[in-house]
Order: structure tokens, then sequence, then C-alpha cells
């Protein structure tokens, strides 16, 4: 399974989304899983997709086409605004 | 990071004058200590509605624990790679916080001023842009996460260019 965190204003149109994913099949990347919520989390899919949104895997940003793997913790990361 | 620097993110409160007496206290090689503390305001422009100003009745700060306290680690060795200084302490508060409530520390301790006043702005610029912190604001009953600003961005892009004129 690949687990799944959505912060700040992600975390709240991800109410609804899973929290994991299986990792079997298709080889999973941040990409792969963003087009997955497209059926039926539609409007998450879209805030997934603006640019400012990073991704990080096990805690370190990652590119969107970064390969996934069982037990990995897999991020979407809206701009921080912290201080 | 060495020993003598702190990371730290927490819903308590803390103390400047605890902070500075750790600074000042290190080791006698300490001539400066810049010390920041960052408040919440009572009021928030958000400049996609006319320059419109909001009553703030608070701040809800959340984090990606672990990734956090791992950038911000990062960002105080990257400020010592670039100075020369003796201490360096983060603390930022998480949670809800009221307008004046304490919301973020940063403090340097060095032998010359210089360096602690740069390193201070350097940290404060990065952690503003990098630290995995997300802001959700209460104004006037009406919940609304914050957009990043572009200042901001703007504040990290010359200390990146800062160093390429050094080179």
């Amino acid at each position: 399974m690949i687990n799944l965190l959505f912060f700040g204003r992600l975390g709240d149109l991800a109410k609804d989304a899973p929290t994991c994913i299986a990792s079997s099949g298709l080889d999973p990347t941040p990409l792969t899983i963003r087009q997955l919520m497209m059926a039926e989390h539609p409007e998450l899919a879209e805030a997934l997709s603006e640019p400012q949104v990073l991704v990080s895997v096990n805690k370190m940003v990652v590119k969107w086409d970064q390969p996934l793997f069982n037990g990995d913790e897999l991020a979407f990361l809206p701009p921080v605004t912290g201080g | 990071m060495i020993v003598s620097d702190l990371v730290c993110v927490q819903s308590d409160d803390f103390s400047l004058a605890d902070e500075y007496q750790r600074l000042s206290n290190i080791n006698s090689r300490v001539g400066a200590v810049v010390t920041f503390c960052g408040l919440v305001r009572d009021f928030e422009s958000s400049a996609g509605e006319s320059e419109s100003t909001k009553v703030v009745n608070y701040l809800t700060l959340q984090h990606y624990p672990g990734m956090t306290e791992n950038l911000l680690e990062d960002i105080v060795t990257q400020a010592k790679a670039r100075w020369d200084l003796v201490a360096v302490t983060v603390i930022h508060r998480i949670g809800t916080l009221a307008p004046n409530d304490q919301i973020v520390f940063v403090g340097v301790a060095s032998e010359h001023r210089k360096e602690a006043f740069d390193a201070a702005q350097f940290l404060m610029d990065y952690l503003k842009t990098k630290a995995t912190f997300w802001k959700k604001l209460t104004a006037e009953g009406k919940e609304q996460w914050l957009d990043a600003k572009l200042s901001d961005t703007d504040a990290v892009v010359k200390w990146n260019k800062d160093s390429h004129d050094q080179c």
C-alpha cells in the first residue's frame, strides 16, 4: 500500500478521498495516482494539478514521475505559508 | 546542525527571555545575539479582494511532522555554511493561535553583529517559503487557507542572487 497525505486546503478537498492506495498493478507514480483521483474526486484532482503543488515521498520533495513502492508515504503539498 | 543548535515545532508558547539566555550563554565567543519574534496580526489584507482588510479571530497552523523538522534543520545547516555562527534557534508554533500570540522565533548567536543580523533574516526568508507549514485564517467568522505571498518568494530569490554575486 501507498499512504496518501493531503495538506492545507488540499486536506479539506480530500475529506472523502482514500488515505491509502494499492501499489500493485500499474507502476504507480504521484502523477498516475493524481490521474486515478480524476474519476471519483475531480475537484481534488484539479486542485492537485495546479502548478504550485509539490509532492514528497517519505518526506523528500520529488518529481511527479517518481516511481512509488509498497509502504511509501506520498504527500501533496500546496504552497507553504509559515512564519 | 550541532548540539548548540535548536529546532523545535511545538504548540506551547516560548519565552523570549529564556531563548536569549540560552544563546547568550552558549560560550564566551558570543559577541552578538539577534532575535526575531513573529506575532499573529489582528488584520489580514487579501490582495485578491481589492485590498480588503479583515479582522482576524484566530489562525490555525498545520504542519507535516517529521518533514518540517528536517527542512528547518536543513535551513539552519545552510545558514551555518554561509556565515560563521556560534548557535541558532528556530521555534515555530502550531495549532490555534490568537492575535498577538507569538508564532515564530529565530535567534542567532555569533562573534560579530553582521553575521547574526544577516543569518536571522536569511533563516526567516527561507522558513517562509520552504518549511511545511500552512495557515488557516478564521476572520469575521469565515475560514480560509492563506495563499503564499509573492514578496516572500522574491526575498529568497534575492539570497540566491547574492550568493551568485559572491562567486
